[in-house]
């Protein structure tokens, strides 16, 4: 009786869910017919004929879409790998001033941490492009011999050049990020109990070897998880570039589907893209905890 | 012979009004064990913490082992004194990441700057005083409540310290583990460590102290010798409090 | 009395400053820290104040305040939606300091949902006003009430997909794992930008949703799958023995749903879908790469003006303060609720 009472219900949810999706493609083939586009990825391999500002790898605008979409992809690692690394830095730094005992280091970085996450990520971008970088005029702010140069072109450092439109999306990512890293970071040392602090001190252990022997092990099982969200959430905002004029993969896309009008399968490519990202992002990660809880064999 | 212990005129306060410690003065001799009695909320924990430097207080001076600290709590004083003195907390506060081995050879390996080798010798005849040498390579959280008291206590003793302080280590133990705990307390006083225990045990307490000091509120109410102490107490508030403690 | 007083305060005083010292010069390191900070703050308040008040030109703030606020809606009607957010923001006023009268209390909830249809009729018009496009919509206006309007659709959504996710039919548990997983894994822009793009693609020809609405939905899809996983959150989290519970006093499936779970998972989840309405807010403002003149958007079309080009921190400070005024009194309610609903379980 259980049983039969399960699979109707089952049924029921079955015919409504396929019903509703039956229809939505129904008006989906429909409309494509309409606007004589068709469902298929062959446009891939012809020539994107649009320029990219910026490519790691030789690229010219009589390449493929393909190609061009993998430029996107490296674009979006360089950024998101970039940012990642300079906000846990950021993070862990204002997380450790946050509890730690100096009042006005604790106050600053309280204030830092609400301004970052009480204003929208979006606007934080646009300040460091439109004020941070494109304000400057050329070449006058810093220039050491040649060596080091800021201007509205972006910073160039013996060779190595950083367009305004990458270091804009990189200070920016990485400042939010770090907001709420810190906060994870926080959260995890406070979850560890007070009595393990007495007890380091008790054995004459300075505060600096305390911390790194008996709270950060203790504090990162708490940690990992957070950090792992926050990674994923880097990834996701790293798409905010089309605001600030830098190709990665979404702004690519982007393009892509205004010349083409390809949405649907544009959508397909970013929605693969994104899941290969966070499997890549929570199963190093996951590594990364097993590597901690190796030594952890209690729990 | 100068004394371990000598706390003049310690005063703490948390807030407006509320004392934590008002005026304790003491002294603790070479040799000798002394308990430290009192209703919760009298500032016993406050006051031993402030030994090693677990509490600053506000008044007054404090001189262990002949290292002079006051209310500006210097650090590199306090680090010093933390060497010579080892604590034995309530909760134990074994560090669950470390093997019970590894926690008694931390301090002296990284604070004392000891072998590794040597470290580990030691650790392990702590650990067969203790009673518990079998456990070693085992986790905290895999002994019961006494083995980890125990495991503390070696601890503490690690650093060989001149003087160890004991905060309630039989509070929360279940009471048919509190006795392994007490007789190895015990068996420290009978070779000699100086001692300062806060605790609840009265038979204890009248076979191990030399001196029994009873606070109230933050104050010393009296010091006395164990025998008056539990058989005549010269103040009407300890004659009550023990009378409540025995009720229990 | 009087002089007994201030020698207790006095002492209260340089207790305090001891305690304040010993946190900021209580060792070489600290001390030098503490200096440096103090120079640093120092330096950027006195740079930050003579910019605010001789550098910065704030008639680009001050000559726009109604567009900020409205976007171009016409500007004899501009009463409406300030009659909006002045009911808002009374109703926030009155659930922070308000009375504690027991009615008042049960109804406020009532009082806030409410505020969505009073919304949505002072925008469109009609029964007596007269009709404005949401095209005009724009602003401040337009910002919160994506945000009402997303997070009210997506919280019984929510539910249901986390009840889904919870169910011990296979079929309904992986169609809904699907959709969240799918919908946490790609980021905010690409679902509200082919929410613009598909969903007419996906109705049939003759039905249309105006660009308002589609944002809404797609916002709605969106969060609801965060939302989803919040309350999984607070589901899981409630111990087996009250299912027991019900299940011994003869509660069927249904009223164990609606009595025990839903509203206790609610409620241990409840900072968490506080915090996801406060992102929400804040993500609003991605509308303004995609053609809604919300509060950013306004902000952009400004800076586009000839008028006031280049004047990018004016603005950006302008908006930010904006901005996080909004998500701190969002915030200040949310922990407001928070402390009612752990002594009184259903009253604001």
């Amino acid at each position: 009786m259980k049983i039969n009472k399960k699979s109707v219900l089952q049924l029921g949810v079955c015919i409504i869910f396929f019903g509703g999706l039956g229809i939505l493609i129904n008006n989906l083939t429909i409309n494509l017919i309409r606007t004589g586009l068709g469902f298929n990825f062959t446009w891939l391999f012809k020539p994107a004929s649009f320029a990219l500002a910026e490519h790691p790898l030789p690229y010219t605008s009589s390449d493929s879409y393909a190609w061009a979409i993998f430029i996107g992809w490296l674009n979006s690692l360089k950024v998101i790998v970039s940012s990642l690394i300079l906000a846990t830095f950021l993070g862990t730094l204002i997380g450790l001033a946050r509890t730690g005992k100096n009042f006005l280091l604790g106050i600053i970085s309280a204030g830092y941490i609400t301004v970052v996450r009480q204003t929208p990520l979006l606007l934080q971008l646009m300040f460091w492009y439109f004020v941070g970088f494109l304000s400057l005029n050329d070449n006058m702010f810093i220039q050491i011999k040649n060596i080091f140069n800021i201007s509205n072109e972006g910073i160039e450092f013996s060779g190595l050049t950083f367009s305004s439109e990458f270091l804009a999306l990189f200070l920016g990512l990485s400042v939010f990020t770090s907001a709420y890293i810190a906060e994870v970071i926080r959260g995890g040392i406070l979850s560890v109990s007070g009595g393990q602090w007495e007890a380091f001190r008790s054995l004459g252990l300075s505060e600096r070897e305390g911390i790194t022997r008996i709270i950060i092990p203790q504090a990162l099982p708490a940690i990992i998880p957070g950090l792992t969200s926050q990674y994923l959430n880097l990834a996701k905002n790293s798409t905010l570039a089309i605001a600030v004029g830098y190709s990665d993969i979404y702004a690519i896309n982007d393009t892509i589907i205004n010349q083409t009008g390809r949405a649907i399968e544009c959508f397909i490519i970013l929605l693969i893209s994104f899941l290969l990202l966070n499997l890549v992002i929570t199963n190093t990660m996951e590594i990364m905890n097993k590597l901690t809880l190796k030594s952890k064999k209690y729990g | 012979m100068e004394p371990i212990v000598v706390a003049k005129n310690l005063t703490k306060s948390y807030t407006k009004g509320l004392r934590a410690l008002d005026n304790v003065s003491l002294t603790v001799d070479q040799g000798k064990v002394l308990v430290v009695m009192g209703p919760s909320g009298s500032g016993k924990s406050t006051l031993i913490r402030t030994f090693n430097g677990l509490e600053t207080f506000d008044k007054g001076e404090l001189n262990i082992l002949g290292i002079k600290v006051d209310s500006t709590h210097d650090e590199r004083k306090v680090q010093r004194i933390r060497r010579k003195v080892g604590m034995v907390f309530q909760q134990f506060n074994l560090f669950p990441h470390l093997s019970i081995l590894e926690n008694i050879t931390l301090a002296p390996i990284h604070v004392q700057k000891r072998r590794q080798t040597e470290a580990e010798e030691y650790g392990m005849y702590l650990l067969s005083q203790m009673g518990i040498d079998s456990h070693a390579k085992k986790y905290p959280n895999q002994l019961s409540g006494g083995e980890q008291q125990r495991v503390a206590i070696a601890r503490a003793l690690a650093l060989r310290p001149e003087l160890l302080l004991f905060d309630e280590p039989t509070s929360a133990l279940d009471p048919e583990r509190i006795n392994e705990v007490l007789d190895a307390i015990r068996r420290l006083a009978e070779q000699g460590m100086t001692m300062v225990v806060v605790t609840h045990e009265i038979g204890f307490a009248k076979d191990v102290s030399d001196q029994v000091l009873f606070m109230d509120s933050g104050k010393v109410i009296e010091t006395s010798p164990p025998n008056i102490f539990f058989s005549n107490a010269r103040h009407e508030r300890s004659r009550k409090f023990l009378n409540q403690l025995d009720n229990q | 009395m009087v002089k007994l007083c201030s020698k207790i305060d006095m002492n209260y005083i340089i207790f305090l400053l001891r305690k304040l010292r010993k946190a900021l010069f209580s060792n070489v390191f600290n001390t030098v820290i503490t200096l440096l900070i103090i120079l640093f703050i120092s330096l950027a308040c006195f740079q930050t104040f003579e910019w605010l008040i001789f550098k910065a030109n704030w008639k680009v703030v001050s000559s726009n305040i109604p567009l900020y606020a409205f976007g171009s809606f016409p500007s004899n009607e501009q009463w409406r939606p300030a009659t909006w957010i002045i009911s808002i923001l009374s109703l926030s006023m009155l659930t922070l300091c308000g009375p504690e009268w027991k009615w008042l209390r049960k109804n406020l909830l009532i009082a806030w949902v409410g505020t969505i249809p009073l919304g949505l009729y002072l925008l469109y018009g009609g029964f007596g006003l007269s009709p404005v496009m949401s095209r005009h919509w724009g602003g401040l206006t337009l910002t919160i009430l994506l945000t009402a309007c997303s997070s009210l659709l997506s919280l019984p959504f929510g539910i249901v997909l986390a009840l889904f996710r919870q169910s011990s039919l296979p079929l309904v548990y992986r169609l809904s794992s699907i959709y969240i997983d799918i919908m946490r894994a790609v980021p905010l822009i690409s679902v509200l930008f082919f929410g613009q793009l598909l969903i007419p693609l996906f109705l049939p020809a003759g039905i249309e949703i105006d660009r308002v609405w589609r944002a809404i939905l797609a916002f709605t899809l969106f969060v609801s799958a965060y939302i989803a996983e919040d309350i999984r959150g607070g589901l899981q989290s409630i111990p087996k023995t009250q299912i027991e519970a019900a299940n011994s006093l003869g509660l069927n499936q249904y009223q164990i749903i609606r009595f025990i779970l839903i509203p206790q998972a609610l409620r241990i989840a409840l900072p968490a879908l506080t915090n996801q309405s406060i992102g929400l807010f804040q993500n609003t403002s991605l509308m303004a790469i995609l053609g809604l003149v919300e509060l950013l958007g306004v902000g952009r079309s400004i800076l586009a003006n000839p008028e006031f080009i280049g004047q990018y921190i004016e603005v950006y400070v302008w908006l930010a303060c904006v901005y996080w005024m909004v998500c701190t009194i969002m915030a200040v309610l949310a922990r407001h609720i928070e402390k009612r609903m752990t002594i009184n379980q259903s009253n604001f």
